[in-house]
């Protein structure tokens, strides 16, 4: 079975993130993998260990290698990082068309895709369903369950919606965004650590994927940040200083009135 | 470019993975673990899978064969989580395995070494009586030669592991007259239907790291082969000691820099939101020089720390260096948790915040790897060139 998974190197919900100007965030650089892509990365080792074959990691990013490093901790067989100068910029919509160009490029047809429900950082969760509408597959979102009949080529899935669950079948190949509950993320053996610590990951540019600089990139983006706005700070705190019973009135009247809380 | 403080990305890599390990596997746990005051079976098997038992161990008994720097940085992340649990494993690690290693034999290593990795044995080494701490001169478990081996005699106590101990490396005398000439180490496994060893004495109730068990090993006349015997002279046991004890001291270090971040991250978050006067007392000068403080020390001391690691790698002779960091280490952690016991006001006093958690589990490392009176007094010594 010949598996992909996409994954993405976000920043820590604990990096301090600044608005540097309307367009452009200074994140502190502290990373980890996507949780929801460990999830996917986890579907496809299972996978492969019921009925062999291959599971691939792929990201596109220019700097951070390290959520295909973790791929390859918890025991995917292959790594690549599609990078390029020119991808700079890149909207969601640009993330998928150099994956799924990738993906088209292989000799050897995928049997399955998995990514992330969506990314911890920008939350989109455009990248899996835009890959799958570019490589004209099935796809289902936000899984929970997931039965393969290898022979058959055929897949059941489960997903939560509203009050209960949905069964989705499809044919494959098919791409699945995954959803905390699918399964456990494994904690990689240090061997396997110390295997991807070493590992050469394979870089494949545009060139190599026969994409043009302005398929990609910010020029190339449909969506366009028009500004970055940091949360509002925590007000002052405000003392009331009258004497009891009148400073619970005030409270209450603030509260309804200013805070508009109750 | 001779001088370089980075990491590189693949011991950057290989932190980020011991975090989460941790992370997963301890953090959710650390209150139970210090509240039940037991060793912790199924983390340690969960752990133990995980193969860092056999970190610095050979790749041919099962073990990662890893370099110095990237040891101490995963010491660094294990200590975060829970101390008790960090003492247990780093002495199934380094101490209780180091001897094993170096001079057991291929049955020995086959025996004790692969199942220890494996984390399916624990192990433990035993200096301390009740007669002799600092002073391993005072030693009084002796060691008889016999034929085909020896006999020990003696008890041993403050045993990490002891209750739970498979086997040990023991200190004792061939004759407590001879003092520190007189001292080898002995693997001693515990005693079975058909075979001699220890038994664990009474167990010990500790005022923190209290999922690490600690008590007593006695020997009551045990006889043990002669490829137990581990060395390769008599009389060089103290000699011995010492080739350990760099790591040791560095490893102490990186549980003191990791005890006295997370304590201070914690206070940090806790400072930020605790209200007084009208503002977070975060705000307050006397509480921001303490923050200030701790990182200047906090800085200073994994700076050393990891240059004494980098030293020990190249083999570049540094026995003051790991004293000093230790001590500097220890001294910096010992403020941060008290400090943070300060800045939670009266919580810190109850055992639904952590400080107290911190407070406790930190004291531990003022005593391993030499008190800080008898490192200064040598440390001073040696300053003075007296
Ligand atoms: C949690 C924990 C786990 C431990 N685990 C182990 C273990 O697994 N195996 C093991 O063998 N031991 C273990 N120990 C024991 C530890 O190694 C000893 O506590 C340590 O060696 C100090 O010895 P002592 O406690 O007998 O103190 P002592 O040596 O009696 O010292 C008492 C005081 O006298 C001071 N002192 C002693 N000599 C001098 C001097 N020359 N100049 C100035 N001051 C001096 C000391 O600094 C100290 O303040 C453990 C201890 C603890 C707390
Ligand atoms: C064992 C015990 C028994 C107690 N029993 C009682 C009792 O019977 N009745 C009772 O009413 N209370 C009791 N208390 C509570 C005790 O009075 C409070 O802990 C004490 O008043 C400090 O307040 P706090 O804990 O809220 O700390 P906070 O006021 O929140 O202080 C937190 C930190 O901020 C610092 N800080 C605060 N303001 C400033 C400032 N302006 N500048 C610089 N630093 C500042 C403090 O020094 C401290 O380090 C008890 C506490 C304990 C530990």
């Amino acid at each position: 079975m010949e598996i992909y998974v996409l994954v993405k190197q976000v920043p820590d919900p604990e990096a301090i993130v600044k608005v540097k100007s309307d367009s452009e965030l200074e994140i502190e650089n502290k990373y980890f993998t996507n949780f929801f892509d460990e999830i996917a990365i986890e579907a496809g080792l299972k996978l492969r260990e019921k009925f062999g074959g291959k599971v691939t990691v792929l990201t596109v990013d220019n700097k951070k290698v390290d959520a295909l490093r973790r791929g390859i901790a918890m025991g995917a067989d292959d790594a690549i990082q599609i990078t390029d100068p020119a991808l700079e910029g890149s909207d969601q919509f640009a993330i998928a068309k150099a994956l799924a160009t990738y993906l088209n490029l292989k000799d050897k047809p995928f049997d399955l895709i998995f990514a992330g429900r969506q990314a911890m950082d920008d939350d989109a969760g455009m990248v899996g369903p835009a890959v799958a509408e570019l490589l004209g597959i099935p796809y289902v979102n936000v899984i929970t369950g997931l039965e393969v009949d290898d022979p058959k080529k055929e897949v059941k899935v489960i997903r939560e919606v509203d009050g209960g669950k949905e069964i989705l079948s499809c044919s494959l190949p098919a791409l699945f965004t995954c959803q905390k509950g699918l399964n456990n993320p494994r904690i990689p053996q240090v061997m396997n650590v110390m295997k991807a610590m070493k590992a050469q990951i394979k870089k494949v540019d545009l060139a190599a994927l026969g994409l043009n600089a302005e398929e990609v990139g910010g020029k190339a983006a449909k969506i366009k940040v028009q500004k970055y706005l940091p949360p509002p700070k925590r007000p002052p705190v405000k003392m009331i200083k009258e004497d009891f019973p009148e400073n619970v009135k005030t409270l209450v009247k603030l509260l309804r009135e200013e805070a508009k809380i109750i | 470019m001779a001088l370089d403080f980075n990491f590189t990305e693949e011991q950057e890599f290989f932190r980020q993975m011991v975090r989460d390990a941790v992370n997963r596997l301890i953090m959710p746990k650390v209150k139970e673990l210090d509240e039940k005051e037991e060793f912790p079976w199924d983390l340690w098997k969960e752990f133990a899978a995980l193969g860092y038992l056999g970190l610095r161990h050979d790749e041919k008994y099962g073990g990662m064969g890893t370099d110095t720097i990237t040891q101490m940085i995963f010491y660094e992340e294990l200590a975060r989580g829970s101390c008790g649990f960090s003492m247990s494993a780093t002495m199934q690690i380094l101490m209780g395995t180091y001897f094993i290693a170096r001079f057991g034999n291929e049955n020995i290593k086959q025996k004790i070494l692969v199942p220890a990795i494996k984390g399916e044995k624990i192990g433990t080494i035993c200096f301390t009586e009740d007669q002799s701490g600092s002073d391993l001169a005072g030693t009084r478990t002796l060691a008889t030669k016999v034929d085909g081996g020896w006999k020990i005699n003696g008890r041993k106590q403050w045993i990490t592991n002891g209750p739970i101990a498979d086997f040990a490396t023991v200190m004792a005398t061939i004759d407590p007259k001879l003092g520190l000439k007189g001292l080898n180490f002995y693997l001693v496994e515990r005693k079975t239907e058909n075979r001699d060893g220890f038994v664990s004495g009474q167990r010990l109730h500790k005022l923190g790291s209290r999922c690490s068990v600690t008590g007593e090993l006695v020997m009551d006349n045990a006889f043990i082969p002669d490829e137990n015997f581990l060395g390769e002279e008599i009389g060089k046991g103290v000699q011995y000691a010492g080739e350990i004890l760099n790591e040791v001291r560095v490893m102490t270090g990186m549980n003191a820099l990791s005890i006295a971040k997370e304590a201070m991250e914690d206070a940090r978050q806790y400072a930020n939101n605790r209200i007084a006067f009208g503002n977070p007392i975060s705000r307050y000068q006397l509480i921001r020089e303490k923050f200030a403080k701790f990182w200047a020390w906090y800085e200073a001391s994994r700076t050393y720390l990891y240059k004494c690691a980098w030293m020990i790698q190249n083999n570049i002779p540094c026995i003051h260096d790991c004293m000093l960091a230790k001590y500097h280490s220890t001294e910096m952690c010992m403020y941060a948790v008290e400090e943070v016991m300060r800045i939670y006001g009266g919580n810190a006093f109850c055992s639904e915040y952590p400080p107290q958690r911190f407070w406790r589990d930190a004291k531990f490392l003022l005593y391993g790897g030499g008190t800080h009176e008898v490192l200064c007094d040598y440390l001073g010594r040696i300053y003075c060139k007296e």
